[in-house]
């Protein structure tokens, strides 16, 4: 039996001239939380609202078995998202909003949507209008999460929380949402706050995949030398894909190589874990820019 | 299609404020009028016998008031429908609403059929019920309490109700004649924005002009008069005939009244059994297929 979630096979997207996604093949199997990194323009949302039915593109692109364009409505009833934009409607009430989804929904729990709004400051009275934007937020991910769906999409999801709303969120998702069947792709350009959460990682640099790995493989694959200045030139010789700070003083540089480098370059720095961001950076930078000059 | 109920309760949720001070406040006008203001009786009325005052009085204070009720609710509910499209994006709630799963064909549907035909239909009931309250005030107050209740109300309840059922199955009639011009005010609303209106109402009117006097073709200014006139007979007087029965009396009318509706109501039948009707579905349809592409291609989102 197939476990993919997920399978996009060449999938482009375009708007107009401009093609947002551009020819992405990638798999997410079940039990995975998968980060989808880029800057902003690579195509993060495109592809998110693609896998949901709302954008249409070209190649093959299945989301638990199903056509997201032509299967959108039974897709979403397994698949939950939450769009960059996560505004919900002003003139509503909270428990209206259950109410409403309930109806929509059969896989909506109001129970479960009343007991993760219990945990934040957004009673169930309040209207939508009086909420801050961190508490519609937390009003949106409690509505979301309480969706007994197979594939959670987040397009940056906590946008707008303060930290220890993230930090209760992410916590929430993987003791209570995630449990080995369930998968959840998340985009967010807060990197450092999700590597932990993550057992893959998709990058997309200007419409394209140019990353797409398990955290595990990353580390086997990509090796991080923290090293002296005094051994930049050579460290630089040996075409490293990022050379960058990792803190004060001569002692605080690193180069990320894909794949090992020659023993001795690796006699010159010790091998440290490649950081997400760093191998973001180095993986997507613009060639114009040299970031490896200090 | 199991989401239709769910959406149709998001319109109640959304607009039962607007929809109760459209029936609330002309009402609560009307008492405070009634209450407080002077009433005077034409003399045309004065030459009538009091049993013919009374029942006058009060049946067409109840149809006036029933009257008032539909088309204020209607009016404002085809104007709100125009908006329908691009209604999510005032408070940007479009995308909460696009990922949700319900298809773009019912989340159409549902706001058309809650505005189009339930709200004018449920309003008409509530006038009709103000007009009964409302009838024993103007009654009780230029004649008597016991003229308001010597009233035939066996006649009038039966008019009334057959009145009001002949605009309630002629509803949908009129909404599928004037269905081209509502979709197509929605999709301009969509394609154009806030200029939706402005767009069609100057493309309808300058096409009308410029085909008429430039083509010598009036083909346009004429589906729209007939569109336009088709519903407004659609709703009552189809039959072009007075439902004043065999004597011209108050009494006479009222009893008449029942099969007058029926006959109207088959007249309006006859007159939609016709190609124009056919051919306004027809544009209605393919106006409603493209507002379904336009959201599926989630234009709403971005434009």
């Amino acid at each position: 039996m197939n476990d993919n979630l997920v399978e996009a096979k060449s999938l482009s997207i375009s708007y107009g001239a401009k093609r947002a996604v551009d020819d992405v093949s990638f798999n997410i199997p079940k039990g995975r939380v998968v980060g989808l990194l880029g800057h902003n323009g690579a195509g993060k949302s495109t592809l998110m609202r693609a896998m949901v039915g709302l954008a249409q593109g070209t190649g093959g692109l299945t989301v638990l078995g199903l056509d997201p364009c032509k299967d959108r409505v039974q897709l979403l009833q397994n698949a939950c998202y939450i769009p960059d934009v996560a505004i919900l409607p002003r003139w509503a009430r909270v428990e209206e909003l259950i109410s409403m989804m309930s109806g929509l929904n059969p896989n909506f729990s109001a129970e479960r949507a009343r007991q993760l709004l219990k945990r934040t400051s957004v009673g169930l009275r309040d209207k939508v209008k009086t909420l801050s934007k961190g508490m519609m937020v937390q009003a949106h991910l409690a509505l979301t999460a309480a969706i007994d769906a197979r594939l959670m999409i987040l397009d940056e999801p906590t946008l707008g929380l303060d930290v220890l709303s993230r930090k209760a969120f992410y916590e929430m998702l993987i003791d209570e949402w995630c449990d080995g069947e369930r998968s959840v792709l998340i985009s967010t350009h807060q990197v450092e706050e999700i590597e932990s959460l993550l057992s893959d990682v998709l990058m997309l640099n200007e419409g394209k995949l140019v990353l797409s790995i398990s955290l595990e493989d990353m580390d086997r694959r990509f090796v991080a030398l923290s090293h002296d200045s005094a051994v930049a030139d050579a460290m630089s010789a040996a075409h490293p894909l990022l050379r960058y700070r990792t803190g004060p003083g001569p002692a605080g540089n690193a180069a990320i190589f894909d794949g090992a480098p020659p023993e001795h370059v690796m006699a010159l720095g010790q091998r440290v874990r490649p950081n997400l961001v760093d191998l973001f950076v180095a993986l997507t930078r613009k060639p114009e820019l040299d970031r490896t000059q200090f | 299609m199991n989401n239709l109920i769910p959406l149709m309760r998001r319109e109640w949720l959304q607009h039962r404020f607007v929809w109760a001070m459209l029936l609330l406040v002309p009402l609560g006008l009307a008492v405070m009028l009634l209450s407080f203001g002077q009433i005077e009786m034409g003399e045309a009325m004065a030459e009538r016998p009091p049993e013919d005052v009374a029942a006058v009085m009060g049946s067409m204070t109840i149809v006036i008031t029933a009257a008032i009720c539909f088309l204020l609710v209607w009016i404002t509910s085809v104007f709100m429908t125009s908006g329908l499209a691009r209604r999510d994006h005032g408070d940007r709630s479009v995308e909460f609403w696009l990922s949700l799963p319900t298809g773009h064909a019912e989340s159409y549907a549902a706001p058309l059929l809650v505005h189009l035909l339930l709200a004018p239909a449920v309003a008409l009931v509530v006038g009709l019920a103000g007009g009964y309250a409302l009838s024993l005030l103007v009654v009780s107050r230029f004649l008597s309490l016991a003229d308001w209740l010597s009233l035939p109300w066996g006649h009038i309840v039966a008019a009334t109700l057959a009145v009001a059922a002949r605009v309630v199955a002629g509803l949908p009639l009129a909404t599928l004649w004037l269905s081209p011009l509502i979709l197509l005010a929605v999709l301009c609303n969509a394609l154009f924005k806030r200029w939706g209106l402005p767009v069609l109402v100057v493309g309808l009117g300058l096409g009308g002009v410029v085909l008429k006097y430039v083509f010598g073709q009036p083909l346009l200014s004429q589906a729209l008069a007939r569109l336009g006139s088709e519903a407004a007979t659609a709703l009552v007087g189809a039959s072009q005939t007075a439902p004043t029965g065999d004597r011209p009396s108050a009494l006479g009318t009222l009893k008449a009244l029942p099969g007058w509706a029926a006959h109207d109501f088959g007249e309006a039948l006859s007159a939609a059994a016709s190609p124009a009707m056919l051919g306004a579905v027809a544009v209605a349809a393919a106006l409603f297929a493209a507002l379904v592409y336009w959201r599926r291609q989630g234009a709403g989102m971005t434009g």
